[in-house]
Order: structure tokens, then C-alpha cells, then sequence
């Protein structure tokens, strides 16, 4: 196990550096000059020269590609923005808890209304219920994210004034982001766990448990929800990211001042450090998610925990 | 000349069995009443954008100065916008573009991923390392990222919005024609096309990807849908098609200033995006069931 | 000699049916037979006749939107299962009835070890606490041949005869009064199907288990039952003692099957099988449902078919016989 953990984070590091290298040699021959874009309007050729010195923008692709992977990865300093001239690490950690919250508590949302609604649907198989719940589910799919955090601030900021429609604050400016966060993804795990259920529903093992005697609800619960559950968390990861990544649209139709925000903001005005920074951020936070759950699903699953685990009693693999 | 004769029948099998496979897989989705609903609203989209010019009751930059920011009436079905212009026809005008970049865009990156899993599924070894490391790196970042930063770096503009747009899709692709042709690799048909000694290209594309080829559709159907959100949500936060071209995000984009004043301008675009993406779902989640050869009797 | 033994389990007039895509398919179709206790019946016939649909109705574990106990009755000591509330089934099932299935690879919960699956049904159905169930678990696994301490193993840590001996303790675990075993043996090795079958009979001797066997080998049947019914598209064409089946198949069926067995000294060089398959479910034909297939098939065969008894204990569904005694 311990083994298999290593590798996965070699492999991980290696991952993070090919991405931060690729997003730099994208921005590095991106057509357009940053300086003259930072340095305004009326800037003379000679501010600009300046600038771009200052910038280290006149030196050689090689040796700025240098500079940037041993600032970054040896001395792990991510530069400072060029437009605000502040360190980029201090501005992401103020705004870093902000992202996190909201796809966090999106990511709990959900799951457990994904998997409820999943689960409804199919102990309910075929009847009127089932229909609703993946209608439901498809209306949640469809409708873009951004979109729904347009209604919902015509609706509850608007309309009823129960909720800021935007900035930051108290705990009432994270319930709309959040919920329009969770949309997709409640609807992607509902209609999963559904197929899963409905996959495992047919399974030998579960005419073996109730042929126990074992109470449905239990065969539910304890036999059938395990097993359906199992390709579920292996998408986890993935669905976390996604949340993560998309908080980008989110943030912006809200104003939440995260990273999602800010790497935006810093696309519009050139300001490389900071993207290379949040791009950064999201490959680690993908990249680390993505392990988490591997990592967790082989040592729930037994059959995959048995690959990883040197010593092995006799038995035959399968 | 018998050799010929007999080929020629054999295609002729080959032929008749592939169109009575689909004209099943068609009858199997027309019954399926969730994507009967999702096929008659998407034909309705479709052919009323195709045909905006006969269908829009104005043109797409008339304006009536009389009439800004009007809401919803008779005269005009969805309103106004800042400018007087109708938003009905602009809707349908502006469908034009999001439905050709989500279709253009869910193809481009539905075939990179096609054959570039197939390459690596089939020739395995060494060059499947090497194409699932790069892919692995490829999907690192989440697609929408991927999408904004290399919608960001390439421009505005159709080409580059749909090149955008459909990079985030190729490793999807990829991995889900390389895991059925992992699947499908060991059976025995295959052996039996390398016994008579078939080339491998032949193998590939002939024998290997029709059989495997089915979930891709699939995807690639569901993508469609997936892409007109992404398309609009990059409109929006100001990348990929810029207003003033009518593209249904770019409308969205728009109209965000006006959302406390004039909340029809919000709602009408999203709505038809909404619908539109419903309809492709409802299509997709048809044609998987039709394809599931588990259900097939 | 059955006769002196208490009549335990009696099926009456069994009649299930599955509706799949609004068509009716008659599984079962009136279905009759007694049981005695400590006696063995084997539902013999071919895949898709309706055995396991018999032994799951018995249990109560059909599936019920597409399946359905139409009618009849199933009595044993003294109540109709097929009446009993599901709270009082919930007894029943493992403790008074338990069930071996056909594919040991895929009876098993993946994510449970087979100690704790073993446990769950124990648990349910006795007064035990963790410990005294974990220690039985145990004594149920030595007893199947497999060592106590590979309790914690998960099920794909066994092979499929192994697996099918965890099925075997588990079904085996609460003393159950009947066993149905759904074709123990076939999805196993030749060499190990001879081992489970003893162990099966070995346990059921020693707990005086009756059991109902589902089998398309005749060889089993011959191995371990007392009596046997043959089963042909839902309905028991012949019923009779193992002895009068075996020396007198009656039914040309039951005939064809014996027909189709490889006989090692007649020096026929061919197999006989019996021509064509299993009629349509969903449309049987009129009257007797073998008569597509049957070479002594006449006009009498569309009408209403007798059940002929052909001795104390022996009887048979064809119109081509006459009764005796």
C-alpha cells in the first residue's frame, strides 16, 4: 500500500509540473504584450521598455521559463501580480477559504442529495416517483449553472430580499453560490446511484440476503447501497474538481472575490503570475482530490485493497 | 469473378445488417417516450433557427426605438431588448451559433478522442503509455478551466471557441474507446481477423471500432448538450463569442446589467438553452438505452 | 415407506406468473407435490421450465412487479406461506427454509467477508450476541471443510468451490427444516460438483433436513433424492419415487430425457436428443404443452390432458396412458 501511495504522488508531481509548464509556454507565446496592456493607454515606448524590464519579460523563453519553475517549485514563491504589485500567495490566501467553502459544501450537497434522490429513485423503479426524481434531475442537468444564479437572485434578491444577490459577507452570501454549485453535480450522482442501484438490484447477493430473511430496508442499506456506492466514489474526485474549477462562472455571476474570480480577473488584464498561480492551485487541488479518492476507494474495496497489500494469504485472484 | 460476386455479396450482408441495426436502434428511441418529447422539441429548435429568416417576425437588427426594453406582448413574444431589437428573433438567430458550436465543437473533440484512443487501445505497449500519461496531464484540469484558458489565449471567434470548447472533451474521449477496445481486444473475432491475416489498420477501423463505437455516440450526443452550456457560460464571463453577435450566452452577457430592470432578458435566453440542452439530454439518455446491448433481445 | 413419515410440505394448485412488456408469462402453472420430512425431491428439467421459480415462490422471494403468485397454496406445519404476512416470513426465510443458489460467484456480497455474512443470518434468527455468533460462523465453516481462522477473508479470496461451500454454512447455519438447492453443482469444476454433493447430503442426513432439489442432471438426481418430478414448461408431467421414475419413465419427456442420457454399454454411437426446445412461454400451446416435440403426439393431445396414476406414489401427465390398479 505504502508503495502504491508513493508512486500515485511521483506520478502527481510529475503531472503538476508538465501543467505548469504548459500553461506557461501557452501565456509565453499568447500573441499580445502584457506591458504595454498594464502599462495603460499613454505609456511612452520607453515606459513600456521599462516595464518590461521590471517584468523580466526581455529575457530569453529559456531563462524565464527557469526562473519561473525554480521560484515556484525550489523556493516555492508564486511572484507578485503584476497589476496590484502585492504578492500573489498573500491575495489567494485571503481568498482561498471562500472557494473552498463553497465547493466543499456543494460537494456535501451533492452527494447527499444525489445519492437520496438516486437511492428514492430506485427502490421506486418504474413507478411515478422514479419518473419525478429523474425528471428532476434532468431539469438539473440541462439548466446552465450560471443561469440558475440569475433566477435564483432575481427570485430571493430581488424579489423577496431575503438573500445579498452579491460581494461576500456572513453565511447568507455562500447559500445561493453554493446551490447553484451543487445543481449539476446532485443531478449527475442522482442518476448514477440510480443506474447502480438498479444494477446491484439484480445481483445474486441481494436474493441471498433476503433469502436470509434479512428486512428489505436492511438488504437496502446494508447489502445493496455498498455495492452501488463503490463506482460512485471513484467519480468523486472528478466531480469535486469540477465544482472547484467551475467556481470560476459562479464567482463571477455572484462577485465572490475567490480564486475562481481572480484567476478570470487576471486573464481579462494579463496578469501572468497570478494566473499561472490559480491554474497551479486547481491542477494540485484536482491532481490531490483525484488521489484522496483512489486512495479511499482501495481501501474500502477489498478486492483492489488485496492488489495493493504485499503480504497475501493463500486464495485465488480474481 | 466469383471471388468478386461473393465479396459483393458479403457487403451486401454486411450492408443490409448495419441498416436493420439502425433502423432498430431508431424504433427503439422512438418509443422510448422521454426522447420522443426531447426529439420533437429539438427538431422545433432546430428547424425554426435553420429557417430564421422566414420564421422571425423581424429582422435580426431592427430596432424599434419606440419600443426598448419592452416586455413580453403580442407584438413582440419575447420582448425587447436595450435597443428595440426583437428578442423572439434575435433567440432564433442567435441559435444558429450556439447550436453549430455546440454540435462542431462535440464532433471535433468526439473524433480527436475516437482516434486517439483507438490508436492507443489498439496498438497498446509503448504508445499507449505515452498517449495516457499525456492524457492523464491533458485532465489534470477540469474541462471548463481548460476551456476558458484556451478560449483566453486563442481569442474570440467561432474556430477558436469551438477549438476551446472541444480540447477539454478529447481525454473523455479517449479513455472511454480505449477501455472498450481494452475490453473488446481479447475477444476472439479479432484473432480470428488477424488469422486471415487482415491489416492491423484494417482490423482497427473495420472491425474493432464499429463494435466499440456505440458509447462514444452516446457521449458525444450528451456532449452536444454539455458544450451549448459551456459556450454560453464562457460568453458570458466574457470569452468565446462576443456580443453583439445574437449567440444565446452572449445575449446572457448582455443582458446582466439589466437583470433587476428587465428580467425577461435573462430569462427568455437561458430558457431556450435550457430547453435545448433538455431535449439533447432526453435524446442522449434514448439512444443510450437503444445502444445498451443488455437491453437489446 | 415414505408413507410412515409426516407429510411436512404440500404444494397445491401453484400458479405464478411474470408479466414482462405487458406480455403474461405463465412460469408455473398449477403445480402440486408433497414433501416428507428428512425426504428429498428433485425438480428435474430443462433451463427455463420454472424450477427456480417454484423454489423462490416456496421462499417468497419472487420479485414482485414483474412476477406473481396467482393462486394455490404452499402448507407447511400447518400455514399457507403463501398467506403468512411478511413480518412472519421474515422468520421463516433462513431459519425454518434456506436457499443454496446456482453460481456461487455471484451469491456472495463482494464487500462483506464471508464470516459476516455467515453472522448476519445467524443474528437474525437467534437470541446470539456478536461473540457467540462469530464463534458458530466459525463452527459452520470447519464443518464445510474450510478452516475457521479464514473467516475475515473476503469472497473473491475463495475459489468457486470454496464459495460454494460459504453458501452452503450459510444456508445450513440456522438448522433449516427445508433446504432448496438451485442447482448446487453446476456452475462448479466436474471434480469438486461430486464433493459438494456429498457435503450437501452428509449435512442434510445428519440434521434431518428434507431438501428440494433443482437439477437438469439426472446423475445428480439419481445420487440424491427420493423422489423426483419432472418439470416441462411450469407444470409437473411426472411425478413418482426415484426408483419407479428411473425403471419406468412413463411420460415420452421423461423418456426423451433418459433417451438423451450417454449410455456407456448399448454401443450406440449417437446421442439422442429430444427435437426442438422449450414451446414459447408466453403462448403455450393448447392442451399438452410437450405435444410440438412429442413423437407420439395425435389429436387427443389438444384436449384436456389426465394425470394418470400409474402406482401408489407414481403419476404422470399423458394422455397416452392408461390408469392402473
Amino acid at each position: 500500500m505504502g508503495k502504491y501511495i508513493l508512486k500515485r504522488l511521483l506520478w502527481m508531481i510529475v503531472i503538476i509540473l508538465g501543467t505548469s509548464f504548459i500553461i506557461f509556454t501557452i501565456l509565453y507565446f499568447t500573441p499580445g504584450d502584457p506591458a504595454r496592456l498594464i502599462a495603460g493607454g499613454n505609456a511612452t515606448a520607453e515606459d513600456v521598455e521599462n516595464l518590461r524590464h521590471i517584468m523580466g519579460l526581455d529575457k530569453s523563453y529559456i531563462q524565464q521559463l527557469g526562473e519561473y519553475f525554480s521560484d515556484t517549485f525550489l523556493h516555492f514563491d508564486l511572484g507578485t501580480s503584476w497589476v496590484y504589485n502585492k504578492p500573489v500567495v498573500d491575495e489567494m490566501l485571503v481568498r482561498l477559504p471562500r472557494t473552498v467553502i463553497i465547493g466543499l459544501s456543494a460537494m456535501v450537497l451533492n452527494l447527499a442529495l444525489g445519492l437520496l434522490m438516486g437511492i428514492f429513485a430506485a427502490t421506486h423503479e418504474g413507478k411515478w416517483q422514479d419518473s419525478l426524481t429523474m425528471g428532476i434531475a434532468m431539469v438539473f442537468i440541462s439548466c446552465p449553472d450560471f443561469w440558475v444564479a440569475l433566477m435564483l437572485i432575481l427570485l430571493f434578491s430581488a424579489k423577496l430580499g431575503w438573500l445579498p444577490a452579491y460581494g461576500i459577507g456572513g453565511p447568507q452570501y455562500y447559500v445561493m453560490p453554493i446551490i447553484c454549485s451543487a445543481l449539476g453535480g446532485i443531478a449527475v450522482n442522482a442518476r448514477q446511484t440510480r443506474a447502480s442501484m438498479l444494477g446491484v438490484f439484480r445481483e445474486d447477493y441481494i436474493t441471498t440476503a433476503r433469502a436470509k430473511g434479512q428486512r428489505e430496508k436492511k438488504v437496502v442499506f446494508r447489502h445493496m447501497l455498498p455495492n452501488a456506492l463503490m463506482p460512485i466514489i471513484t467519480s468523486i474526485g472528478a466531480g469535486f474538481a469540477r465544482i472547484v474549477a467551475g467556481s470560476a462562472v459562479i464567482e463571477s455571476v455572484f462577485s465572490v472575490p475567490g480564486i475562481g474570480l481572480y484567476l478570470l480577473t487576471a486573464i481579462n488584464s494579463r496578469d501572468y503570475p497570478v494566473v499561472r498561480s490559480c491554474v497551479l492551485f486547481f491542477a494540485v487541488f484536482t491532481s490531490v482530490s483525484m488521489l484522496i479518492v483512489d486512495l479511499v476507494y482501495a481501501f474500502v474495496d477489498p478486492r483492489i485493497k488485496a492488489q495493493y497489500s504485499s503480504v497475501r494469504k493463500g486464495g485465488q485472484k480474481k | 469473378m466469383i471471388r468478386r460476386k461473393k465479396k459483393g455479396a458479403y457487403d451486401q450482408y454486411i450492408k443490409s445488417s448495419k441498416s436493420s441495426l439502425f433502423a432498430e436502434t431508431m424504433q427503439r428511441i422512438w418509443e422510448n417516450p422521454g426522447a420522443r418529447v426531447g426529439i420533437v422539441l429539438l427538431a422545433v429548435i432546430v428547424l425554426a433557427c435553420l429557417f430564421a429568416p422566414l420564421v422571425a417576425p423581424y429582422g435580426v437588427n431592427d430596432m424599434d426605438i419606440q419600443n426598448m426594453f419592452a416586455g413580453p406582448s403580442a407584438q413582440h413574444l419575447c420582448g425587447t431588448d436595450g435597443m428595440g431589437r426583437d428578442l423572439f428573433t434575435r433567440l432564433l438567430y442567435g441559435g444558429r451559433y450556439s447550436l453549430a458550436l455546440g454540435l462542431c465543437a462535440a464532433i471535433f473533440g468526439s473524433v480527436a478522442g475516437t482516434i486517439i484512443g483507438s490508436v492507443a487501445g489498439y496498438f497498446g505497449g509503448k504508445t499507449e503509455t505515452l498517449i495516457m500519461r499525456i492524457m492523464d496531464i491533458w485532465s489534470s484540469l477540469p474541462s471548463i478551466l481548460l476551456c476558458i484558458l484556451i478560449s483566453a489565449v486563442l481569442g474570440s471567434g467561432f474556430f477558436n471557441t469551438v477549438l476551446a470548447l472541444s480540447v477539454g472533451n478529447v481525454p473523455i474521449g479517449v479513455r472511454l474507446i480505449r477501455g472498450q477496445i481494452l475490453a473488446e481486444r481479447s475477444r476472439e473475432y479479432l484473432e480470428a481477423a488477424e488469422s486471415i491475416k487482415c491489416s492491423k489498420i484494417s482490423i482497427m477501423f473495420r472491425h474493432l471500432l464499429p463494435n466499440v463505437v456505440s458509447p462514444v455516440i452516446v457521449d458525444a450526443t450528451m456532449g452536444i448538450g454539455m458544450t451549448i452550456t459551456m459556450a454560453a457560460a464562457l460568453s458570458y464571463i466574457g470569452l468565446g463569442v462576443q456580443p453583439p453577435t445574437p449567440e444565446w450566452g452572449a445575449m446572457l452577457a448582455d443582458a446582466r446589467t439589466h437583470i433587476l430592470n428587465y428580467p425577461h432578458l435573462i430569462m427568455f435566453p437561458g430558457l431556450i438553452i435550457a430547453l435545448t440542452v433538455l431535449a439533447i439530454n432526453l435524446i442522449g439518455d434514448g439512444l443510450r438505452d437503444a445502444m445498451d446491448p443488455k437491453l437489446r433481445k | 415407506m415414505s408413507e410412515k413419515k409426516e407429510k411436512f410440505l404440500s404444494v397445491r394448485d401453484l400458479e405464478v406468473v411474470y408479466t414482462s412488456r405487458k406480455k403474461i408469462v405463465q412460469a408455473v402453472n398449477k403445480v402440486s407435490f408433497d414433501l416428507h420430512k428428512g425426504e428429498t425431491l428433485a425438480l428435474v428439467g430443462e433451463t427455463g421450465a420454472g424450477k427456480t421459480t417454484i423454489a423462490k415462490a416456496i421462499l417468497g422471494i419472487l420479485p414482485n412487479p414483474p412476477s406473481k403468485v396467482l393462486g394455490g397454496e404452499i402448507q407447511m406445519e400447518g400455514e399457507d406461506l403463501l398467506r403468512l404476512p411478511e413480518e412472519k416470513m421474515l422468520e421463516i426465510r433462513g431459519k425454518k427454509i434456506a436457499m443454496i443458489f446456482q453460481d456461487p460467484m455471484t451469491a456472495l456480497n463482494p464487500l462483506m467477508t464471508v464470516g459476516e455474512q455467515i453472522m448476519e443470518g445467524l443474528m437474525l434468527h437467534n437470541p446470539y450476541d456478536k461473540k457467540q455468533a462469530e464463534e458458530k460462523a466459525k463452527e459452520m465453516l470447519e464443518m464445510v471443510g474450510i478452516p475457521a481462522e479464514r473467516w475475515v477473508e473476503y469472497p473473491f479470496e475463495f475459489s468457486g468451490g470454496m464459495k460454494q461451500r460459504v453458501v452452503i454454512a450459510m444456508a445450513l447455519a440456522c438448522n433449516p427444516l427445508l433446504l432448496l438447492a438451485d442447482e448446487p453443482t453446476t456452475a462448479l469444476d466436474v471434480t469438486i460438483q461430486a464433493q459438494v454433493l456429498d457435503l450437501i447430503k452428509e449435512l442434510k442426513d445428519k440434521y434431518e433436513t428434507s431438501m428440494i432439489l433443482i437439477t437438469h442432471d439426472l446423475g445428480v438426481v439419481a445420487e440424491t433424492s427420493d423422489k423426483v418430478a419432472v418439470v416441462y414448461a411450469g407444470k409437473i408431467i411426472e411425478y413418482g419415487d426415484k426408483k419407479d421414475i428411473f425403471l419406468h419413465p412413463s411420460h415420452p419427456y421423461t423418456q426423451g430425457l433418459f433417451a438423451s442420457l450417454p449410455s456407456m454399454n448399448a454401443g450406440e454411437k449417437r446421442l439422442r436428443p429430444i427435437p426442438g426446445t422449450l414451446p414459447d412461454p408466453t403462448a403455450l400451446p393448447k392442451g399438452c404443452a410437450f405435444a410440438p416435440r412429442c413423437p407420439k403426439a395425435t389429436q387427443e393431445c389438444m384436449g384436456e390432458i389426465p394425470n394418470v396414476k400409474l402406482g401408489p406414489d407414481h403419476s404422470c401427465c399423458c394422455c397416452h396412458l392408461k390408469q392402473e390398479g
